[in-house]
Parts: structure tokens; sequence; C-alpha cells
């Protein structure tokens, strides 16, 4: 398990549509902040490194300070970003697919309007379980 | 650690700008960019300047290619430790810069100047500038010898020519100065050290060492002048030396430096032309250096310096030489590399420095979100520092991040961004640009950033850029905000606003959020008509025509459905509904708002208004337009929290949209409770020159007209001309439902008032007729049960409207008659606000039948119409009724019919209903139909609130004075040759006359009304006495065939001898008591033909005592005649009367009925019709009416 991880959905059209905060150790409320920022400028290089690769698993693309960006991105260009300052690659791709997954429950919900915030709560217990699990 | 740094820095030579004796920073700047200008000189250009005292050092000086390149700095700097090392980083010039109508005193200023360059002591040249100088000082002598040079005052061009002449010149003295210092470096032996080197005692070793390395670093710095002075083969050469000495000596730091510079000259050498070899080179050289650098970390003096800011830079200059798109992975590896060695620099500033360049390049690259978080992190660094400088450079770096987060100041975006939108809406790019509009919102970095802002603003002590970031993070997060943050942000408007000049303007808006609620129409008083001046009816073909409400045809016409239009006319005050918003915690006080109008042609009045917290509100916005042309309403002025902003509509709107879409937090419309509207298309308006205006006005008042059912009355309309100019052209139409009631309008009155000048008044006539309630309206008031119920009625719309279509002239005077499109017109709409109250309700119509036997008398028995007997039964009550019994000629008997009308006053004033029949003279009745209407019309039936009453209509007026074929011709025809082809068709005649005749006798009928002093009217209930009618319809107008009747014959009468006087008759017949008992009375039975056929008929009488008992025949007769009584052959001519004499003699007195019938034989069809039989053979039996006679017992 990562001391700091905040992971966060971003839809197509940049707007960040779930986030989260799953680190173990508690922070201030501006690191929350910092968190977020470091993921939005990391937006840059995702948008260039997507377009490099076949892969949907970008690893980790950008870093700041000792916190590393890992970015999934899936076929309809939302983006999975997770913040972590461990490096085990294996584990944040199963926790990626596996969100992956989650999401695409999500977007299958007749109710749920593509591009919108993902508001579920179960969502939301299901995607901090796969962190226990996976970081 | 220097901004800036690029791989050419190294060959740039510095010179320092400073501002000598009072130059206002605003002409030092000015004075600074024409010189600034000059960066570059080639060394073509300052050959002239240059005279070779000895050998140049710079062999291969590309005398025709190379240039010197200059690097400016503003106000100097302090001298830097690194100085040795980088000889690059020595000031080796001075420039100084003097306004002279400032500095009088040259002298001074030369002075100045030589003190100000005392502190730059590696300065090689220095040169005053002297700008505008007087006559005098042009002359002063002081002059002479020193530095200052004077710019004679000269246009612009001169003046920049002479500038450069002098850079030229300082070009050319630096020249020579490097040549002259290489030539003694190489020679002598000049240490070379950098902060690196241990300060403390050099030891003996280090003495050998620094003397092993002397040579090498020697090389390296004349390298570094080489390249100052243009000649990179020259350096290349030294720098060889230089890396060769270097790595010998494991000076990796000055080996790192010699690489640099070598570098530096080959792309010198190369001209700025890159391509992948050398692209290649360079990334590998420079690689080298980045590990070198890092290679010469000294652990023991890492606490005090260290070269890592040396590795930063070169790996930021790396950057910047390979910074392009294609190679941005490069890039980012490289800067990411400078931001984590950013971490353990130790000087702050240089930590500014690198996140500084680390944004730039970012920017330089494309990549805004990352140099948005570098500048970030830069601006954060200066708000550490605790100055107001530092907030206010703060602030400024974080204004350039707000692209990036879409946070930006409208002023930012720019006015053209707009305006093109303006045009563009509609349709599906319109749904995209909403779209785009929320993308990338990331609210929680939105709302640091604008707190951020706000914060350095504050510090910073710029009350508009506070109050701008404190309105965006309002206006765009208050859903975020808690309460508290809120007012936070409520006292920070307020608190900036009052730092703030009176009517400071901010482009962005705060509080409340205003959208477009509605434009009222106009008013149906003022509605604009376009003219089509190519038609008389001018009006027609303005509004939608045609049944359909939607035609396929105009499907289309580029949405012309939903763009709606309005016209304005100049001068007279239009309104604009707009709905405001405050959605958050505290009270919204707005001072001012008003319509913002961008055309120019619209006075706006601003409205003053309050919103308590979590509120909406909609008010109207009013102005005059002032001049014709096109309007464009984009939003609202609102001067609010101290601030005049604008709010544009659209950007409600596209909030609005976002907030249906999910993509924005809410909507503050719906979060304070407004309802939810539809989204007002901005209607295309335009203005028209002033129009006439026609004010109506209903004499009495212009409150609904109240009318009973039926009744008629006249209304005056006044027409005044409100308007500016003349009405021309007027037309009066109808329309709405129920225009029958409308009897007539004046229209002429109106027409020959034409044309009406401004403040003119005309008066026309409505003469109105109320129409019947219909059975559900009556049945509606009566379920109601009260008279309130009346006004809904009138709310309804179920009165007609007066249509006024008028116009001004087509052509308006001052303008020539080249207009195109005329001036429109106007449609006034007069509602005649008819309310129709229920008066009289008609409850039933029956036919009363009745026969009053007539009393046997001679006179009686003539034609007399008016029978008073029966005294003794008469009350008062009936006594008017009386009047109306009359005889019927052709039956004999007092054959009484009547149209009972029984109705109702449901109303709470008193009804007098008034029967009167219009009786068209017949030729048997002239007396008769001359006083009739006066003997009807007169009596009048007083109906009192909440009664019912009968009025009795006689009936008996109508019966044809000869039962004839005529009539029943067809009839006859149709029973004679049953099952003939045209059967259908004579009985659809039949019918079709029948009720011809029915009219004609219902519409004679009239009953009149009258309320009060001024209200009457006509009953209409044709349709009642109709249906009251129809089944006995015949029998009212038909006379039977034979008419019987009995009198006392002549002979026996002997007190009644003058049959004259018709009074005197019926005076006798009343109290006549002519029949004795135990006489023999002679009597004769009078039996007319009514048809015009003769008939043949068996005639028999019977007389009938009280008891009905027939006292003729039997056993117990009491009654003994003389004569025939039955079985009577007789045949009567037509149209005639035969009498027939018998005698009787009563035994007993009393009261006896004489009954005539009659057996017609050979009945003809008219007959059989009448009696309505069908078999042919059956005969048609005919009875008279009974007549009573009265025997007295004695005389």
């Amino acid at each position: 398990m990562a001391s700091t991880a905040c992971f966060m959905i971003v839809s197509k059209n940049d707007i960040p549509i779930y986030e989260a905060e799953v680190g173990t150790v508690p922070k201030k409320e501006d690191a929350a902040h910092q968190h977020q920022f470091i993921l939005h400028a990391a937006l840059d290089i995702v948008q260039d490194t997507a377009w490099t690769t076949s892969a949907m698993f970008l690893k980790s693309i950008d870093r700041f300070n000792d916190l590393v960006v890992s970015v999934y991105v899936t076929a309809g260009h939302t983006r999975l970003m997770l913040l972590h300052d461990s490096r085990n690659d294996d584990g944040i791709k199963s926790f990626f697919q596996e969100v992956h997954e989650l999401y695409i429950k999500t977007l299958l919900n007749p109710l749920y309007l593509p591009g919108s915030r993902v508001t579920s709560s179960h969502f939301d217990t299901k995607v901090r379980a796969l962190a226990r699990k996976y970081l | 650690m220097e901004p800036d740094a690029s791989i050419e820095t190294s060959s740039m030579i510095r010179v320092a700008v400073i501002p000598i004796s009072d130059v206002t920073p605003l002409l030092f700047r000015d004075y600074a960019a024409m010189l600034l200008r000059h960066h570059t000189v080639s060394l073509n250009s300052i050959s002239s300047f240059y005279t070779e005292h000895q050998k140049s050092p710079f062999a291969h000086q590309p005398w025709e290619s190379g240039s010197l390149r200059f690097k400016f700095i503003l106000g100097g700097s302090p001298p830097s430790p690194w100085e040795d090392f980088q000889s690059n980083r020595k000031i080796l010039a001075v420039i100084g810069i003097c306004h002279c109508p400032s500095a009088p005193d040259l002298r001074s200023v030369a002075d100045q100047f030589t003190a100000a360059c005392k502190t730059y002591s590696s300065s090689l040249v220095q040169r005053c500038f002297a700008f505008c100088p007087g006559d005098s000082q042009l002359e002063d002598e002081n002059v002479k010898g020193s530095n200052l040079i004077l710019f004679p005052p000269a246009d612009r061009q001169t003046q920049e020519f002479h500038l450069q002449t002098m850079v030229q010149d300082i070009a050319a003295s630096l020249l020579m100065e490097f040549e002259k210092w290489v030539l003694q470096a190489e020679s002598g032996g000049t240490i070379f050290k950098t902060p690196l080197d241990s300060q403390a005692s050099l030891s003996s070793e280090e003495v050998i060492k620094a003397k092993k390395r002397r040579l090498g670093r020697a090389q390296k710095t004349i390298g570094d002048y080489c390249l100052l002075a243009g000649s990179p083969v020259d350096a290349n050469a030294h720098y060889s030396t230089a890396l060769e000495l270097t790595r010998l000596t494991a000076d990796f730091f000055w080996y790192a430096g010699a690489m640099e510079g070598s570098v530096c000259a080959l792309l010198m050498d190369r001209m700025g032309h890159k391509d992948p070899v050398l692209e290649d080179e360079v990334k590998y050289r420079y690689n080298s250096v980045i590990l070198h650098y890092r290679k010469s970390f000294i652990q023991d003096n890492a606490q005090r310096v260290s070269p890592l800011s040396f590795e930063l830079e070169a790996t930021l200059k790396l950057a910047r030489f390979l910074c392009r798109r294609e190679l941005a992975n490069d890039v980012v590896e490289l800067l990411t590399a400078t931001a984590d060695g950013a971490t353990s620099l130790i000087d702050a500033s240089d930590k500014l420095v690198v996140y500084v360049e680390i944004a730039r390049l970012f920017g330089e690259l494309g990549y805004h979100r990352k140099a948005a978080f570098f500048s970030r992190q830069v601006a954060q660094l200066y708000l550490q520092q605790d100055n107001k400088f530092a907030a206010i450079s703060a602030m400024q770096v974080l204004a350039m991040t707000t692209k990036a987060y879409r946070v930006q100041s409208r002023a930012s975006i720019g006015p053209s961004n707009d305006a093109g939108q303006t045009h563009a809406d509609g349709g599906k790019g319109h749904h995209h640009s909403i779209v785009s509009l929320f993308e990338s919102q990331w609210s929680t970095l939105q709302m640091v950033v604008l707190r951020e802002i706000l914060l350095s603003a504050v510090r910073a002590g710029d009350p508009l850029a506070a109050w701008s970031a404190a309105a965006r993070l309002l206006r765009s997060y208050y859903p975020l905000i808690t309460p508290a943050g809120q007012n936070g942000l409520f006292n920070a408007l307020v608190n900036s606003a009052e730092r703030l000049p009176l009517g400071t303007r901010c482009s962005d808006p705060a509080l409340p959020f205003v959208r477009l609620h509605s434009f009222p129409l106009h008013s149906s008083q003022m509605d604009i008509v376009k003219r089509n001046p190519a038609r008389e009816d001018w009006w027609a073909g303005a509004a939608p025509s045609g049944p359909f409400i939607y035609t396929p045809f105009s499907k289309g016409e580029p949405n012309n459905s939903n763009k709606q239009e309005l016209t304005w006319v100049v001068g007279e005050p239009v309104q604009v509904l707009v709905e405001l918003a405050n959605p958050c915690g505290f009270e919204v006080m707005v001072e001012s708002i008003y319509l913002s109008v961008h055309s120019g042609n619209l006075d706006a009045f601003p409205v003053s208004v309050s919103l308590p917290p979590n509120s909406s509100k909609v008010i109207t916005l009013s102005g005059i337009p002032t001049k014709e042309g096109l309007v464009s309403i984009p939003g609202c002025i609102v001067h609010c929290f101290g601030v005049i902003t604008e709010h544009f509509f659209k950007e409600v709107d596209s909030l609005l949209i976002g907030a249906t879409q999910g993509l924005v937090l809410s909507d503050p419309f719906r979060s304070c409770g407004a309802a939810k509207l539809k989204n007002v298309l901005l209607p295309s308006i335009t203005v028209v020159p002033p129009l006439p205006l026609l004010v109506s006005h209903i004499a009495g008042g212009d409150g609904s007209v109240m009318l009973y059912e039926g009744e008629i009355r006249d209304v005056w309309i006044s027409l005044a001309n409100a308007g500016t100019v003349p009405v021309e052209q007027a037309h009066i139409s109808l329309s709405g439902k129920n225009q029958d009631s409308v009897v007539t309008v004046a229209s002429e009155t109106l027409r020959s008032a034409l044309p009406l000048k401004p403040g003119a008044e005309v008066t026309i006539r409505v003469t109105l007729k109320a129409w019947q309630l219909s059975k559900t309206d009556s049945d509606a008031a009566a379920s109601k049960g009260m008279p309130g119920s009346s006004a809904r009625q009138a709310k309804d719309g179920s009165s007609p409207l007066l249509l006024i279509h008028y116009a001004g002239p087509l052509t308006t005077p001052g303008e020539p008659e080249t207009v195109s499109a005329p001036p429109p017109g106007r449609r006034l709409v007069i509602p005649l606000n008819i309310c129709v109250l229920q008066g009289l309700s008609f409850v039933k119509a029956r036919l009363l039948s009745m026969e009053i036997p007539a009393r046997i008398g001679e006179a009686c028995s003539r034609q007399a119409q008016l029978e008073k007997g029966n005294t003794e039964q008469v009350n008062g009550s009936e006594r008017q009724a009386d009047r109306l019994v009359k005889i019927d000629p052709y039956r004999g008997s007092w054959g009484l019919r009547l149209l009972e009308l029984e109705l109702y006053n449901p109303t709470d004033v008193v009804f007098e209903a008034n029967v009167s029949v219009d009786v068209e003279k017949t030729s048997n009745q002239e007396s008769l139909s001359d006083n009739i209407s006066a003997e009807y019309g007169e009596p009048k039936t007083r109906i009192d609130r909440d009664y019912t009453a009968r009025v009795l209509i006689p009936l008996e007026n109508f019966k044809l004075p000869v039962l004839d074929g005529s009539f029943l011709g067809n009839c006859s025809q149709n029973n004679g040759t049953p099952g003939s082809r045209n059967n259908s068709f004579s009985e659809k005649n039949i019918k079709a006359e029948l009720n011809a005749s029915i009219k004609n006798l219902i519409s004679k009928i009239k009953v009149r009304w009258q309320s009060g002093r001024n209200s009457s009217g006509e009953l209409d209930i044709k349709d009642a006495i109709q249906a009251a009618l129809q089944a006995s319809v015949m029998d009212v107008l038909l006379p039977d065939p034979l008419t019987f009747g009995f009198r006392l014959a002549k002979t026996s009468s002997d007190n009644i001898n003058s049959p004259g006087k018709v009074d005197s008759e019926v005076k006798t017949c009343a109290s006549g008591d002519s029949i004795i008992a135990h006489e023999m009375t002679a009597m004769e039975v009078l039996v007319r033909n009514n048809t015009k056929e003769a008939i043949r008929m068996n005639l028999s009488i019977a007389c009938k005592d009280v008891a009905g008992e027939n006292c003729m025949e039997g056993d117990k007769a009491t009654v003994l005649w003389e004569g025939v009584l039955s079985g009577i052959s007789m045949e009567v001519p037509p149209l005639e009367e035969v009498k027939h004499v018998f005698s009787l003699y009563f035994l007993i007195p009393g009261e006896y009925t004489m009954l005539a019938a009659a057996m017609i034989y050979d009945a003809n069809e008219v007959l059989r019709a009448r009696a309505r039989s069908d078999a042919l053979d059956e005969p048609i039996f005919c009875r008279g009416p009974p007549y009573h006679v009265r025997v007295n017992g004695t005389r």
C-alpha cells in the first residue's frame, strides 16, 4: 500500500469526473490540491504519449518531486490517473484494469450521462477496496 | 543561476544600462528600447571604428559574416562570483542614459556616471548617452573629454541612427579591449578562481594543483573572450586546448565549462543552421557537460556552494536548444530532471529561476498545463517571500496560469472572441461550443488558483485584481464554498471596492446572475404591423395567414421560427424582463442595473434592486429607443459591490445549458427556486421611426359593459392620437368570438376624421346586442349560483374585438421618397368587454288550448268577439286576460289557444316583459287586426327578481280563413297516390312549407323586455316556441272544415231587436235570460263550410242535460222537440252558411248543452287530411263545440 496516492478519472473533455485520495497518510488539504495540480499538469504529457503506444496502460509518465503519475487511457480517451510514490507497476496495472471494468459498468448505466461526474457510492467503495488490494 | 540562459548566452557581451541623474522610468524605458534594438552588431559595420593596434589574437575572426552580440542589462546587476568561470557573466560595458532637460548640469552628470561605473569593475568601456540636450548644454565645454555623448535633439529616426553609430563605436572599442585582454591573459599569470575552489588556506598541494589547472582555465577563459569577440573558430581552438588540459588535471567543473563554450562555438560557427547531426552532437556534448558538472560536486563545501545550479542551467540550456514539438519527449525528460534537481537547490531565488525557466520551456513546447503548474510553483515561492513586490510578481505569474486553468478574467480573453460568437449560435455548433466552454473545468484547481490570486492581489494591494478574483470565485464556485467562505468573499469584494475609485469598471461580473426572462409583447393597444404598400388592406399578410400552424413550406427557411423579431419605436418606452438570482447566503444589493446596449441607440434606465439570500427576482428594465436601426442587447450593466460590471445573457445561458447536462455544479436559478424557464433567444430588434399611436377610451369607463341577454345598447369609443405622427389610414374590422353581437360600427365617422393629427380625437359609435348565453354557460352560472360568475364570463374571451389598423404617412416628411420599406402600421385592439348577464330565462313554453262553451242567444250567435259572461267566476287577476278571450268566428265557440311562456328572472333587477304580435291584415279580420297590436302591446308583465312569471300569447289570430287545398294539397296528393315517385319530395315540400308558415307565425311574436330605465331588449325564444308549437301547429293554423253555431230563432226573441251594436248585443247576451221552460223555443243551427268545395253531410243535433245524459231521447226525455234533429242531409256550398231550424221545448229549467255533429259524405282529400284519417272509406265525423243553454223556470 502506497503511503500517498491520489486517483482521478478525467473525461475526454478534460473534466475530472471522479477523484479519490487513496493514501494512508492523512494529509493537509493543501496537499490534496497539490496532487490534483500535478495530475492536471500531467495531462499534457498524457495527450502526447497516448498516441505513441497501443497499450492502454502508459506506466509512469510524469513525476514531480517524489510523486509519480501513472496513467491508463481507455479507448474512449477517458484517463485513469494515479499519483503515487511507490513503484509497483504490476499492482497499479491490475488496479487500473479493475477500475476500468468498474467504469465500464458505470457507463452501461443508462442513467449515466457519459462525461458527467461519477457519483455512485458503490463505485467509490469498490475503487477504494481495489486501492487497498493493489496499491 | 540566471534567467533566460541558453547555449548562445556564452557569446553575449553583457552591458549594463543604467539611468543617470533623474530619468523617469518611462523615459528610461523608452530610451532603453531604442538601445535594445541594437543587440547584434555585425563585425562588418564596426570595421570603420576598429583600429588594429597590434596583431589581433582573433586570427580567424569572420569580419564578413560575424557579429558581436550584446546583452543589455537594464539597471545593471551586482557582480557575480562566477565571473572568472564564465566571462560572459562579467559586465563588460556600462551605458548610462541621461535625459538632459532633467539634468541641467552636465558636469555633475559626468561625475555621477563615473561614480556609477565604479561598481562595475569588470567593465571595459563606459559611455553615457545624454538625450535631448539644450543649446547651452551642447555648447558646454565640460563635456569634451568625458564619456558623455550628447544626442542633439532630432526626430526619432535620426536619433536611432545616431544611437546605432554609438553602439557600433562601443562594439569596436570592446573588440579592441578584448584583444588587449586576451594578449595579456596569454602572457600573464592571472589566477582564475571560482567559489568552488577551497577558499580556506591554500595548502602547498593545492597551490601546485591550482598552478597546474591555471593553464587550462586560462585557455577556457580566452576561449570565452573569443566567443564574445565573435570568433568561434578561435574560440574552438582555445576550448580544445582547455578541454585537454582540464581533463588532465581532473578539473571537471572547468572541463564542463569549456565543453559548454565549445558547443556555443560550434553553434556560432554554424550560424544558426540546425540539422539532426548537429543536434545529436550538441545533445551528446551537453550530456557530457551535465555529467561533468555533476562530477564536480564536492561534498565538503556542498553546504556553501554547489555546481548544481550550473548543472541545472546546462540542462535548461539543452532543453531550450531542443525545445521543439518533435523532441517533446527529450525536453520533458530534461525538464523533469531539472525540476527534480531544483528541490535540492539552496538558494530560493535560484529555485525561482529554475521554475520560471521550466514553465517557460513547457509553455514553448505547448504544454500549457505543465507551464501553469510550474508557474504556480513560482507564484508560491513568491508568496513565501513576505513582501509587496513578491506578491505583485506572484499575482502576475498567477494571472498567466489562468488560461490553462480556465479561470481567466474576461479582460484577458478579449472582445473579438465574444463578438464572433454572438451571431454563430443556433444549431449544433452552439451545443459544441457549450461543451467546449466547460472543457477542462477542474473546479478544485480553479478555486485554489483564484484564491491564490485573491490572496496575492490583496497582499500586492491591487484592489481591482482582488475584486475580479473574488467575483470570479464567487460566481463560478459558490456551490462549493461554505456560507462562511461566501461571506469572506463578500467582505473581500466590499473591502476591495472601498479602495477603488467610484465608478470603476471590471470585466468580470460578480454576483447576481442575470438572464433574459422575456420581452413583453407590445400591448394590444400598440401592436406594430408590417405595412404592405402594394395592397389596399396593407395589414394583410403581416400576420401568419392560412389555416395551418405548421406548414411544410416554411420549414426550408433558415430557422425563422425561433428567431423572434421585435420592433421598437423611437421615443416609445420599451421594457425587457430579466431575472436576477442570488444563490449565496448573503444579501446582494444591486445599486443599479440597466440594459447594456452596444448599438448605442437606446437610453436605458437604471433600476436598483435588493436580492435577499438565496432568492431570485424578475425585474423590468426599461429604456427609450433614440435612433432607428438595429438594437443589440447582449446583457446588463450591473453596479454591484461597488464596481460596474457587464453581465452577458449568453454566459448565463450557456451556464444553464451546462447545468442541464451535468457539466456545471448547479443552476443558480434553480437553486433559488426560480421557475424553470425555456431559453430565451435574443430576438433581433429593430427600431423604427415614430409612428402614430391611437389610444382608445370607451365612454363610461373601460370596464366591461354589462348587458342582459338580448339587450341592445350603444357604446361610444373615443380614439385619440397620442403619437407624434398623424394617422392617415385607418380601418376597422372585427375579430374574436360573438362578432354578430356588434350590430353597427360607425367606421365612416373615423374615416371622415382622417388624417387624425397628433392630439386629435374622434368618437365612434358601436351598437352592441348581447348574445344569448349558451346552455353550458348558464348552467355553469347556475351551478356557481352567484353573480361573480359573470366576471369569469367576461374573461373567457367571448367578447368580440374591434381591430383598428392604422398607419401614418407612407414616407416621413424629412426623408426622400426612396425609402424602401414604408414605416409599419399599427393595430389597435379594443376588446369590447361585453359581460352578458343572464336575463329573463325561459323556463318552458306550452300550448294551452281550452274551449269555453258559447251561450246560445240570438245576439251572440252573430260574429261577436267579446264575451263578458261568467262574471261570477271572474276575479281581478283574470280580468285582463278576459279581454284576450276571443270568440272564434269559425268555430262558433270560445275556443282559446294560448301560448304560455314561463319566464324566470334569475337576476337581481326587475324585468318587465311585453308581448307583441305583429299581425298581418287578413280579409276577415280588419277590425280585429286594427286594434290587436295595440291591445296586446300594452300590457306589461312585471317579473320580480327570483320570480317566475307566465306570459300568454294568444294564437287565435293566426288561423287561416279558409281550409284550403293549397295548403294541404300536397298532402292530399300524397294520400291519393300512395307510393308515387315524388313521395319523399313532396313530403319534404310539405315540411318546408309547414316550417315556413311556423316561422312566419313565430316571427310575429315578439317578447320585448325592459329593465330599469335604459336597458331593453328582446327575448330570443324562437326555438322554444317552435318546439311548443311543433305538435299542434295544424290545429293552431288551420280552421275546422265546418263551423257549427246555434242561436235562437229571431221569431221567438222579443227583447233584442237591435243587432247593430256589438256592445249592446254583448250586454243583452250577457244578461239575457231569454229561454224559459215550458215554452216552445225556436232555434236554428248554423253550419258554415270553411272549405272551398261544397260539402254534403248528415247533420244531427243532440241536447244534453247537466248530467250529460241525452235528454231528448229515451223514456226520461226532459226536452221535447219539433223538427228534424238527426239525419238531416244537407249540402253546404263552399264558404257559405246553411241554416237549419228546429224548436225545443224544455220541461225543466236548468243548464243544457247543445251539440251539433255532422258526418261528411264523400270527403275529399283536404278534409281527410285535416281529420287525419287514413282509410278512404271511413266517414269523416265533424263535431261542433258545445253550446250552453240556460233555461229559466220563470220569466
